[in-house]
């Protein structure tokens, strides 16, 4: 049923977007339609293939895999994008594109693609993503003029600190960079995703790449959709030059570079940090754990249902036991943890024995891998999911199998080897009263 | 004495014929086990990393080492032994099947046996597979399959310390089985959306 869904709704995608460039009369379209035409298809197979578990069938940037994500995958159908060289507000160039898919963005989870794609399938695709945006069938980029560049030096790196104190990068980086006294590090985009402010001493995860050009054009045209302006108005070539000197000189070694000793350092720093900010820790870890995968209800393309985030009500079948909806996990005190105690919550995680004293199965819900965590990292879990805004989501009991059906069950898994698969249903099993 | 051998009998069946719905009804006991034993079992299975001579490796395995035994591997790369998970090959494979719109996938040998497990893979590769679900050969495992899009948010520090820790893993050989390429429909009950409304009025439910 996912998967008719699935094709019906990537055609009707594609149908539309071959419709667009039909219509569009944009001077280089029109030279020659059936060559933008073809390639759009042949892009749409490769994006079929490769793209749709983030991005989704339609290009929206809601694939299954999209609500688990920071940042989340791009919406084509937006025509939107961050690592440009263009003007802001412009759209990106072919290259921009190109260079995206090809090396990936760094500290997402969008890989490089070069090496695995032929260097005609890169082009193809992105010229299907370009397809779902009618932006690119009515503007042309708009590249911005590079001046040159300024080799870093002692001094303009210096030079690069006041300018950073001055455009007050501090306000979302910190002072060092890594959100020290900032005032927020914490965002949201404009499709309303949580997005973090960048770690400047990580270089490894600056999107667009840490060369200085990388930098400076980040600076020189902003970073469409998200917080991060253009800085064009308000500081001259040399400054944005001298500043994304000063960024790069605030890297650190990753730990696959770095010595003995500066390993032990650098792995200390984190607890210590983790412990002092238990709700960013926990964050962190129930992202990791994945606990939004089945403590969230999907419809029937795997999308996460908009603002059900942990608010459980996903229906699980696992043979030959029964039915069990997953438990809302918001903060809501009627049919959230709101009225759980923290102990009640750990014992949960930890032995799998609920408020009400039911014993869970060993899986799918890991509460024996989650009783090796230490005792700072459950607390941290705690934290976070005490802070998480309630959503009113009555979940219904779980229906063990009756006795007859379990047992049939019990001997086709134990005697004829069946090994039934655990079925997710779409749609939420619960209540809703939303947010509260 | 006939009689006797004949009730005799009778009883051992009845007995048999107990314990075997007895067997039926509490394997694998689930729920006689203390729960602290299934934490304490998938803990001591996860080989220790105090052999590894070098304190930099060391540290930073250790840190993998808590990540793999916290965030489960072992659940679905597990591999079945007579009875029931063989922790003893510790993330070799082949215990879990899963069956998805994309096809049918089984849990892949973590170790690093240079045949049939990672050895055969770049860090990078691996990584990949962690931060993006890409495979080599470019396919996406779904999400289904393998919730990758979890440890995607791992930062790229803490999922190189994991692979640095399956280095360390025991390397076992065992084939696991490609991918089949496959249809949702072809799985019965799966996104059974009829059965979904009727029993439990899914989707009745409105979202504000």
């Amino acid at each position: 049923m996912l998967h008719v869904r699935y094709r019906s709704l990537a055609g009707i995608a594609a149908g539309a977007a071959l419709v667009g460039i039909a219509l569009a009369s944009g001077a280089h379209l029109a030279a020659q339609p059936a060559d933008v035409a073809s390639q759009t298809a042949r892009g749409k197979t490769v994006y079929d293939a490769h793209c749709v578990e983030c991005h989704g069938a339609n290009g929206k940037g809601d694939g299954p895999a999209a609500a688990l994500l920071t940042p989340r995958p791009r919406d084509f159908t937006s025509g939107k994008y961050k690592i440009r060289s263009t003007e802001t507000g412009s759209i990106p160039t072919d290259d921009d594109l190109i260079r995206s898919v090809s090396q990936g963005l760094y500290g997402s989870a969008m890989p490089g693609w070069k090496g695995i794609l032929s260097e005609s399938d890169i082009r193809d695709v992105v010229a299907y993503a370009k397809s779902l945006s009618a932006r690119f069938g009515s503007e042309t980029p708009k590249t911005v003029a590079l001046g040159p560049p300024i080799e870093t030096s002692p001094e303009g790196v210096v030079r690069g600190q006041r300018v950073y104190e001055k455009l007050q990068c501090a306000a979302c980086h910190g002072i060092d960079g890594r959100g020290t006294k900032a005032i927020a590090t914490e965002f949201w985009d404009d499709w309303k995703q949580p997005l973090h402010a960048t770690d400047l001493t990580e270089p490894w995860t600056f999107h667009g790449g840490a060369a200085p050009r990388d930098v400076y054009l980040r600076f020189r045209t902003g970073m469409a959709g998200t917080p991060m302006p253009s800085f064009v108005d308000v500081a001259s070539d040399a400054d944005m030059w001298d500043l994304a000197n000063y960024v790069v000189s605030l890297g650190r070694k990753p730990i696959w570079s770095m010595d003995g000793p500066d390993v032990a350092a650098l792995l200390a720093r984190q607890d210590a940090e983790a412990k002092a900010n238990p709700v960013k820790r926990g964050a962190s870890l129930v992202d990791t754990l994945g606990c939004a995968l089945c403590h969230s209800p999907y419809d029937a393309q795997q999308r996460m249902l908009p603002g059900m985030r942990l608010a459980g009500g996903l229906l699980l079948r696992i043979a030959p036991f029964g039915d069990f909806p997953t438990g809302n996990l918001t903060s809501d005190k009627e049919t959230g943890l709101g009225n759980w105690t923290d102990d009640e919550i750990k014992r949960t995680i930890t032995r799998g024995i609920l408020k009400d004293g039911t014993r869970l199965l060993p899986y799918p819900m890991d509460w024996a891998s989650f009783s090796n965590l230490t005792p700072d990292d459950l607390n941290a879990i705690v934290a976070y999911l005490r802070s998480v805004p309630p959503v009113s989501n009555k979940v219904p009991p779980p229906r063990w199998a009756s006795f007859p059906v379990y047992m049939w069950g019990k001997f086709k898994f134990l005697i004829l080897g069946d090994d039934p698969p655990i079925v997710f249903f779409p749609g939420n099993t619960g209540t809703t009263g939303g947010r509260r | 004495m006939k009689r006797l051998l004949k009730r005799a009998a009778i009883v051992v069946l009845v007995l048999a014929a107990c314990g075997f719905l007895a067997f039926l009804y509490f394997i694998p006991p689930f729920f006689i086990t203390p729960p602290e034993q299934f934490g304490k079992d998938m803990g001591e299975a996860a080989p220790s990393v105090a052999d590894i001579r070098d304190a930099r490796e060391r540290a930073i395995a250790e840190r993998g080492r808590y990540l793999v035994v916290t965030h489960g591997c072992e659940g679905c790369h597990a591999t079945n032994g007579s009875q029931g998970p063989d922790l003893t090959k510790y993330l070799a494979g082949g215990g879990l099947k899963a069956q998805t719109a994309n096809g049918t996938y089984v849990s892949r040998n973590l170790t690093p046996d240079k045949d049939t497990g990672l050895a055969r893979r770049t860090d990078e590769e691996v990584k990949r597979v962690l931060r993006s679900g890409t495979f080599p050969d470019g396919h996406v495992v779904p999400m289904t399959a393998m919730p990758w899009a979890s440890f995607s948010n791992w930062t790229e520090e803490d999922r190189y310390a994991v692979v640095v820790y399956l280095r360390h893993l025991k390397p076992v050989r065992h084939q696991t089985p490609e991918p089949v390429p496959g249809n949702a429909l072809t799985i019965p009950g799966a996104f059974d959306q009829d059965y979904a409304a009727k029993d439990y009025g899914v989707g009745a439910a409105t979202v504000k």
